[in-house]
This record gives C-alpha cells, structure tokens and sequence, in this order.
C-alpha cells in the first residue's frame, strides 16, 4: 500500500513538471508554411558565384575546390586557350556524392564557389541531382557573398591574395602547387575534358598510393 | 528443460535485430532464451560497416577530417578532436589559445547534446515519452549553437589539426551563456520527470549490473566504467587540450546498474555546462588556426595513439604515416561502443528480454561506432 502511495506521489511531481510545460509556447515550427531561418553560415548545396556587376563566373579554373573535395563530387572541364589560359567550359558537381563539408568553399580564393544556405533540392530521380554549370549559376544569383578584396579576378595570377574570410589559413601557397598540377593535367586537353575524370582528382599524388 | 505449472518449455533462439527500434542502429542478438529468461546472447554485429579507416588512407590530412565526422554520428567534434590531436602530435603542431579554448567548448557542448539523445531514446525504449521530447529540444539549441558557428548540425568538420575551422560568430557567446543557464533548470526536469519514476526505477534499478571487474577486463570506458565505480576519465587522468584549467567533478556510483549509468550521465551533463561556463569565462582573443598546409600537408613518418573522452569513452586513433607522403599509411579507431557490446552477453544473462533494451539502452551503443 505504501508502495501504491508513492508510486502516485512520484508519477504526480512528474505529471506536474508535465503540466507547466503544456502551457509554455511551443516551439514546434509547421514546415511547409512556416520556415525556419537558416544561419548564415548553414552548408547547404554548393552554387557557383557570379560577379555582380558583369554577371560572368568568378571561377578562374584553378581546380583547387577540385582537388580538395574528399569525395570527388566536383568536375571541371575547360579549355586550353593560348599562354595557358583557361576557359571554363563545364563545372559539375554531383549532389548525389557531394557530403557538405565546405572544404571546396574554404579552399576557394576568387569567391567563386560557396555552401549557400538553401536545402531543399529533393527531386525524383538522380540524374537531375548531378548539377552543371548553369544551374549552379543560376542557383548561386541572389546567394550573398563576401568580395575578394582583389576585385578583378584575374586567372592563375601566383600573387598571394589577401585573405577573404579571414579565418587563419594562409593561402598563399596553393599557388605554386596548382601550376603544378597544371603541367599534368592540362598536357593532355582531350582527356581533361572527359566527362568523366573523377579518377584523374588524385592523379597528382601519388597514384600507387591509392591500391595500397 | 524447465518445468512451471505443468508447462514445459525448451531453449528457444530468438532472434532481435538487426532492424529492432531498440538497437540504434543495426545489430543483430541472437538470444537462446528460456521462457522469457535470456540464457545466452550474441550479438552480430557488421551491418553498418563502411570501410571508413581505408577510405582515409585515401585521402589527404585535411580530407580526413569530413570522414571523421562519419565514426560516430553522436560526437562528431570529439572523432575531429582525436584525429587532429594525433596529427598534432605527429608533426609538432602548435595550437592557438583561442582554438583550445573553443575546441573545449564544442566538445563539451557535443558531449551534452549526445547525452540527451542517449536521455531521450532510452527514455523512449523504456515507454516514456515526454523526456525524449524535453530532451530533443534542448539538443536543439546545441545543434543551433553548432550550425551558427560551423554550418552543420552533425558532420561539423570544425576541429581542424593546428586549430578550428572558423571562429565563433559574435552572437554565440551570449547563446551559449543563455543556454548553459537555462540547462541546469531543464536537468532538473528531466530528473522530476524519470529520477524518482517508481516505473523507471523497476526497469533499471538492479538490472544488468557490470562489477567494476568485468567492466576492466573488456575495456569498458567512459559513463559504464564510472556507474561501476572505477573513477577513470581521460580529461583528468590523462589530460589532452586544456582540460588541467578546469575545476570539475569525475561522478562516480558503486552499483553499475542501468540506474546508476542514468545518474551518471546526468550528472555529466552537469559538471560539463561546468566546464563550458569556465570556458567561455576564460576564453582569449588571438588566431584560431596555427600553421598547417593545407593541401600539401606531409608529416614527418611515424605512428601515433591519441585519445580523448568523448561520451561513450574512449575515444582514440592510431596514425601511421609514412615520411613525405600526403596521406596517412594506417587510420585505425578506437571506440567505446564496441567494448560495451562486448560486455551485453556477460551481463544479460539471467535478465529477461525486456531487461535487454534496458540494458542496451543504458550502455549507450551506436552501431557506427561499433562497425565502422
């Protein structure tokens, strides 16, 4: 019988300890009508920037998101123009494998490239989640950004650029790597501009490396 | 054979998983049971297997640290921590002020926010409902702190080695005070609510107890350990960071039951709002991120072993490198899931079967940190 009495006497301080928050506010949002307001800083899907003023892409096919994507969701296909210039012909990321971690946009020195804060990107089948160009551009239109301080973004220029975000990391040395890179994968312009290269991302490491 | 009111029943092998609501993930127990009364349990375990430790042998340092997140969903800063602790030590990295500071106070905070999943799914695995939903809301403003400072709710990749990814924004400072304010009130319901539960306590109290014995012989780490009374806790034993500046308590309790590895939690979830509140206290201005290069980072070769407390234990990493090379030779986990799976068919038999999710549920398993 005591035991009954103090079952009932526990569970009431719980139930009571219930009850006051019955009448709180409640803190459930209804989705589909009401939205929750993203931090700024939220990585959702990756847009591509375009500079404001011209509208062109602020990307200078330096493939450096490239190569520091861990899952290799990021291709790039471009040109080989004379005196090594590049033209950026197709930017592909694959949302499918891509895994949100924001290291593309943090490697990124020309603000070409971002997590913006949108979420919702669910479709039906999985090829339209493989982004190109276009899209990531037009997604990337009203996406608010930061300028590099160098405003004109000139292409593969080794200058050590001032520091955007300023979040400690020292870009300066990138530079030198990514010429580099240049000279073996920009030997071949036919094979670079495959489609499909997601092999050729570790090719400057070392490719024995990757069996062991 | 055992025989009851004339009825005869015989070993019976049930099997619970690996798709149970009760798992938290993918693990199989095959039970031999007699009646009701478990006789033998083994858990299968493998279903969530990604293969992680080779993929990070294929990828580079800073690459690494996304794949970290993936180990244990629960405590993803603490996986970031190890792995960046072990790349420290290897090449000699320095750590800014700042950075240790606020790599405290994102740990800790990870440690609280697993805690209250492992409040509300145990609480719910028992049939309570309200605290999973108490416990839910009040994670949220963790994972509210995390995305405004890192941009994810659970893969932060925040703890970067030589530092953290970015700095706090202006507003955490004042949420985190906020929060840790408001957390102690919520603790105390949470406590109102199952502590003195007459239901709770029969589902827990003297229900899978682990002597302090057992619970060292298979390694057990983390709340499991201390709930048998064995006061082992890497932030004080071995300290890693800065956790020498802090003035907390290690609680321990003597019966190692599922009742007192409740205790023992929420009282950690007590003594870790401690620690934030020193943090952000004490927390200087300066750099967040030392020097580290990072796309061409090649360490020195070697192997090192680095390990820091998260919620389930201990957490650490093995790191061999080879000399000059971007990427690590070995990556291999250490996690406390395991250890605590480990021990189930020890302290299950005997209990009936009902007793096993209480069991399960208070050892806090996550099967990706069993599997890997």
């Amino acid at each position: 019988m005591k035991t009954l009495i103090d079952g009932i006497k526990n569970l009431c301080i719980g139930m009571v300890t219930v009850g006051k928050h019955l009448f709180r506010r409640n803190v459930t949002v209804q989705y589909p009508t009401e939205r929750w307001e993203m931090p700024e800083r939220s990585r959702g899907i990756v847009v591509l920037l375009s500079d404001q003023e011209t509208g062109e892409l602020n990307c200078t096919v330096c493939m450096l998101c490239m190569r520091a994507c861990p899952a290799s969701a990021i291709t790039i296909e471009y040109e080989q123009g004379e005196k090594g210039k590049r033209t950026l012909k197709d930017f592909i990321v694959d949302n499918t494998i891509c895994c949100f971690c924001g290291l593309c946009e943090e490697t990124c020195n020309f603000a070409a490239i971002k997590m913006a804060t949108m979420y919702e990107f669910a479709t039906e089948d999985k090829e339209s989640l493989i982004w190109h160009m276009d899209k990531l551009q037009e997604m990337g239109r009203d996406v608010p950004y930061e300028k590099p301080v160098r405003k004109k973004p000139a292409a593969a220029k080794p200058a050590p650029k001032p520091e955007v975000k300023a979040d400690g990391e020292k870009p300066a040395e990138p530079q030198p790597a990514e010429a580099a890179s240049t000279g073996n994968t920009a030997a071949d312009p036919a094979i670079a501009n495959e489609p499909e290269q997601k092999p050729d991302n570790r090719k400057p490491d070392q490719p024995a490396e990757d069996q062991t | 054979m055992s025989e009851s009111r004339g009825l005869h029943t015989k070993e019976f092998t049930l099997n619970v998983g690996p798709h149970h609501p009760s798992t938290h993930g993918v693990c199989r127990f095959v039970l031999k049971m007699e009646g009701e009364v478990i006789t033998h349990v083994t858990p299968v375990i493998g279903y969530l297997h990604r293969a992680l430790e080779k993929i990070c042998e294929n990828r580079t340092y800073e690459q690494i640290i996304p794949v970290t997140d993936r180990f244990e969903y629960c405590t993803a800063m603490s996986c970031n921590m190890a792995f960046s602790l072990a790349t420290e030590k290897l090449a000699g990295i320095e750590v800014p002020e700042r950075a240790e500071y606020l790599r405290v106070i994102m740990l800790e905070l990870n440690r609280i926010s697993s805690h209250l999943i492992w409040l509300g799914t145990t609480s719910l695995d028992l049939g309570a409902l309200t605290p999973f939903l108490y416990a839910f809301r009040e994670r949220e403003y963790i994972l509210d702190l995390f995305e405004m400072t890192c941009g994810q709710r659970l893969t932060f990749n925040y703890i970067r080695p030589a530092g953290v990814s970015r700095d706090i924004p202006p507003e955490f400072i004042p949420k985190c005070r906020e929060f840790i304010d408001m957390f102690n009130d919520k603790i105390d319901d949470y406590e109102r609510v199952l502590t003195e539960n007459p239901i709770f306590i029969a589902r827990n109290k003297n229900i899978g107890i682990l002597p302090p014995d057992v619970a060292i012989a298979y390694a057990v780490s983390g709340p499991a350990l201390r709930a048998s009374g064995v006061k082992f806790d890497l932030r004080r034993d071995d300290p890693y960071s800065i956790y020498d500046r802090f003035d907390f308590d290690i609680p321990t309790r003597e019966n190692g039951d599922c009742y007192d590895r409740y205790l023992i939690r929420i009282q950690e979830m007590r003594e870790s709002t401690k620690i934030v509140r020193q943090a952000i206290e004490q927390i200087p201005e300066g750099e967040i991120r030392g020097k580290f290069n990072k796309m061409n980072f090649k360490p020195p070769a070697g192997e090192v072993y680095c390990r820091v407390e998260n919620s389930r234990g201990e957490l650490g990493i093995y790191l061999q490198a080879a000399d000059k090379e971007k990427k690590p030779l070995r990556v291999k986990m250490r996690g406390g899931s395991f250890n605590q799976l480990q021990v189930m068919p020890v302290i299950c038999v005997g209990h009936k079967i009902a007793d096993l999710v209480a069991i399960m549920a208070s050892m806090d398993i996550i099967m990706p940190d069993v599997d890997r």
